[in-house]
C-alpha cells in the first residue's frame, strides 16, 4: 500500500517537476522536488521509505534527464536514506534542523553531479557551487521546509502513531 | 526487544540493498544501466500519463499568458481606437494568434519539404528533470521511430541531439549543453570545427586551424560528416574569436540560431539523407569541394 503511494507520489512529482516548475525558478534554477520528497520521507518515515521514495523518484527523474541513467537513482536514493538515518537518531525534528538537514543533502548530491560533469578547470568547479549547487541547496531547504510547516501537523501525529505502534 | 529488532533489520535490509545496487553500479555500469534502461521501459508508459497532463496544463498557462501579453497591447491600440471596436479587437487578436501558430506550422512543413532528410515533427512538453543539463522532452519516442543520437532542428537551426527515448517521449541534449559535441563547419572559410556547449549557455567551436581566417560575423553550420545531421544546417554565428599564444588551434564563441529557452515545435532527423543515392551524392560533393580548397 505504501509502495503505491510513493509511486503515486513520483508520478505527480516527476512531471511537475519537468513541466511546470520552471515558473518558480530563481536564476533559471529550479528546487529538486524529488529530492526534497525523498528527504521529507526519510526524516519522517525512516531510512527505508526514504530509499524506497528515492530510487522511485531517481528512476523516474533519469528516465526525463539528459543524464547517465544512474545518477539520479543514486543521488535520490541517497538522500532518501541519509534523511532516514539523521530523522531516526533525532528526538525532535524542528523546521531549523530538517532546513539545514536538507540543505546538507541537497549540497552533496549536487556535489555529485558536479563531479559527473567533469569540469576542466578549477574556474569551472566554482562557477558551478555559486550558479547551481548554493542556489539549490538553499532552494530546496526552504521548500522542504515549507512543505514541512505546511502538513506540520498531520506528520507528527503520523509519527507518533508510528512511534506508538513500534 | 522485538521492537529494536525489527527496526535494526529494516535499517539493516535499507544499508544492504543501497550497497548492492552502488557496487551494481560502479563495478559492471553498463550491465545496470541496461537493466535500469529495461525497467525504464514500462516505468516511461506509466509516467507519460501524468507527464501528457501536465504538459498540457503548462500550454495552457504559457497560452493564457500569451494572450494575456497580446491582449495588453491590443487594449493600448485601442486606446486610440472608439470604443466600440475593442470587442472585435479583441476577436481579432485571438484570429492573429490561430493565424501566427498556422505559420509556424506552415514554415515548419515547408522546411520539411525543403529539408533532404527524413523528419518527425514533435512538441516540447518538457525540460530536462534536474538543473545540471541542458535538455528537453519531446512527446515522440521509440514507439514513433525516434532512437538515440538522431538530430533535433527547427526552421532556424540546430536544436540539440536524442539521447534518450522510451516508448512514448524522448529527451534532447541542447547544443548548448557542455556534454554536447557538434561536427560544424564555418560557411565562409570551410574551416571544420567541433561545436560544444559552454557551461554560460552559449557553444563554442573548437579546433579551427590555427592559421585559419575566421572572424566574429562567420556563420557556422553542420559539416554532415557525422551521422545525425545532413550538412549545411545553421548552428549559430561566431561572436569572439579566441587565439591563445602556445595553443594548436583556435576557438570561438557561437551565439546560436535557435533560441532555445523559447521552443515549442521541432523536427527529429530521423534519416539524414532521404536515400543511400543523395547521401553519396553529397559525399562526392563534400569531397569536391575538399579537392577545391
Amino acid at each position: 500500500m505504501k509502495f503505491l503511494l510513493y509511486l503515486l507520489l513520483a508520478l505527480v512529482v516527476i512531471p511537475f517537476q519537468t513541466t511546470l516548475l520552471h515558473y518558480f525558478s530563481i536564476f533559471g534554477v529550479r528546487p529538486d522536488l524529488g529530492l526534497v520528497a525523498a528527504c521529507l520521507v526519510g526524516f519522517l518515515g525512516g531510512e527505508l521509505d526514504g530509499l524506497i521514495l528515492g530510487l522511485l523518484l531517481g528512476c523516474f527523474q533519469d528516465m526525463l534527464s539528459a543524464g547517465d541513467l544512474w545518477i539520479n537513482v543514486v543521488t535520490k536514493g541517497g538522500g532518501g536514506f541519509l534523511a532516514g538515518l539523521a530523522g531516526r537518531h533525532m528526538a525532535h525534528i524542528t523546521p531549523a534542523v530538517l532546513t539545514a538537514g536538507l540543505a546538507i543533502i541537497s549540497g552533496l548530491s549536487s556535489a555529485v553531479f558536479l563531479y559527473s560533469m567533469n569540469p576542466a578547470s578549477l574556474d569551472e568547479i566554482w562557477m558551478g557551487v555559486r550558479s547551481t549547487v548554493l542556489v539549490q541547496a538553499g532552494f530546496d531547504a526552504l521548500v522542504g521546509a515549507g512543505l514541512y510547516l505546511l502538513f506540520r501537523q498531520r506528520w507528527s501525529d503520523d509519527r507518533m502513531v508510528t512511534e506508538g505502534a513500534l | 526487544m522485538a521492537i529494536s529488532r525489527s527496526t535494526y533489520g529494516t535499517r539493516r535490509l535499507a544499508i544492504v540493498l543501497f550497497a548492492c545496487l552502488l557496487v551494481a553500479l560502479f563495478l559492471l555500469p553498463s550491465q545496470s544501466q541496461r537493466l535500469l534502461q529495461y525497467v525504464g521501459g514500462p516505468l516511461g508508459q506509466i509516467l507519460s500519463v501524468p507527464l501528457a497532463a501536465f504538459s498540457s496544463v503548462d500550454r495552457g498557462i504559457s497560452d493564457t499568458w500569451n494572450a494575456y501579453l497580446a491582449l495588453q497591447n491590443v487594449h493600448e491600440e485601442n486606446r486610440q481606437l472608439h470604443r466600440d471596436i475593442e470587442l472585435l479587437k479583441g476577436q481579432n487578436n485571438q484570429l492573429r494568434e490561430s493565424v501566427a501558430a498556422t505559420q509556424r506550422y506552415e514554415t515548419l512543413l515547408n522546411f520539411k519539404q525543403q529539408s533532404p532528410s527524413q523528419t518527425l515533427a514533435a512538441q516540447v512538453i518538457g525540460r530536462d528533470a534536474t538543473n545540471w543539463y541542458g535538455g528537453v522532452i519531446l512527446n515522440k519516442g521509440e514507439s514513433d521511430g525516434v532512437r538515440a543520437e538522431m538530430g533535433v532542428v527547427t526552421p532556424a537551426g540546430v536544436v540539440g541531439r536524442i539521447v534518450k527515448t522510451n516508448s512514448t517521449s524522448s529527451v534532447v541534449l541542447l547544443v548548448t549543453d557542455p556534454n554536447n559535441a557538434i561536427a560544424g563547419v564555418v560557411q565562409r572559410t570551410r574551416d571544420e570545427g567541433i561545436v560544444e556547449g559552454t557551461s554560460h549557455g552559449r557553444a563554442r567551436l573548437k579546433y579551427i586551424p590555427l592559421l585559419s581566417r575566421v572572424q566574429a560575423g562567420d556563420r557556422v553550420v553542420t559539416s554532415g560528416l557525422t551521422g545525425t545531421f545532413p550538412r549545411g544546417l545553421a548552428i549559430g554565428g561566431l561572436t569572439q574569436v579566441e587565439k591563445s599564444e602556445g595553443d594548436l588551434f583556435q576557438s570561438a564563441e557561437i551565439e546560436p540560431e535557435v533560441d532555445l529557452s523559447k521552443l515549442d515545435e521541432v523536427l527529429i532527423i530521423t534519416a539524414p539523407y532521404e536515400d543511400a543515392d543523395s547521401a553519396q551524392k553529397l559525399l562526392q560533393e563534400i569531397r569536391g569541394d575538399r579537392k577545391k580548397s
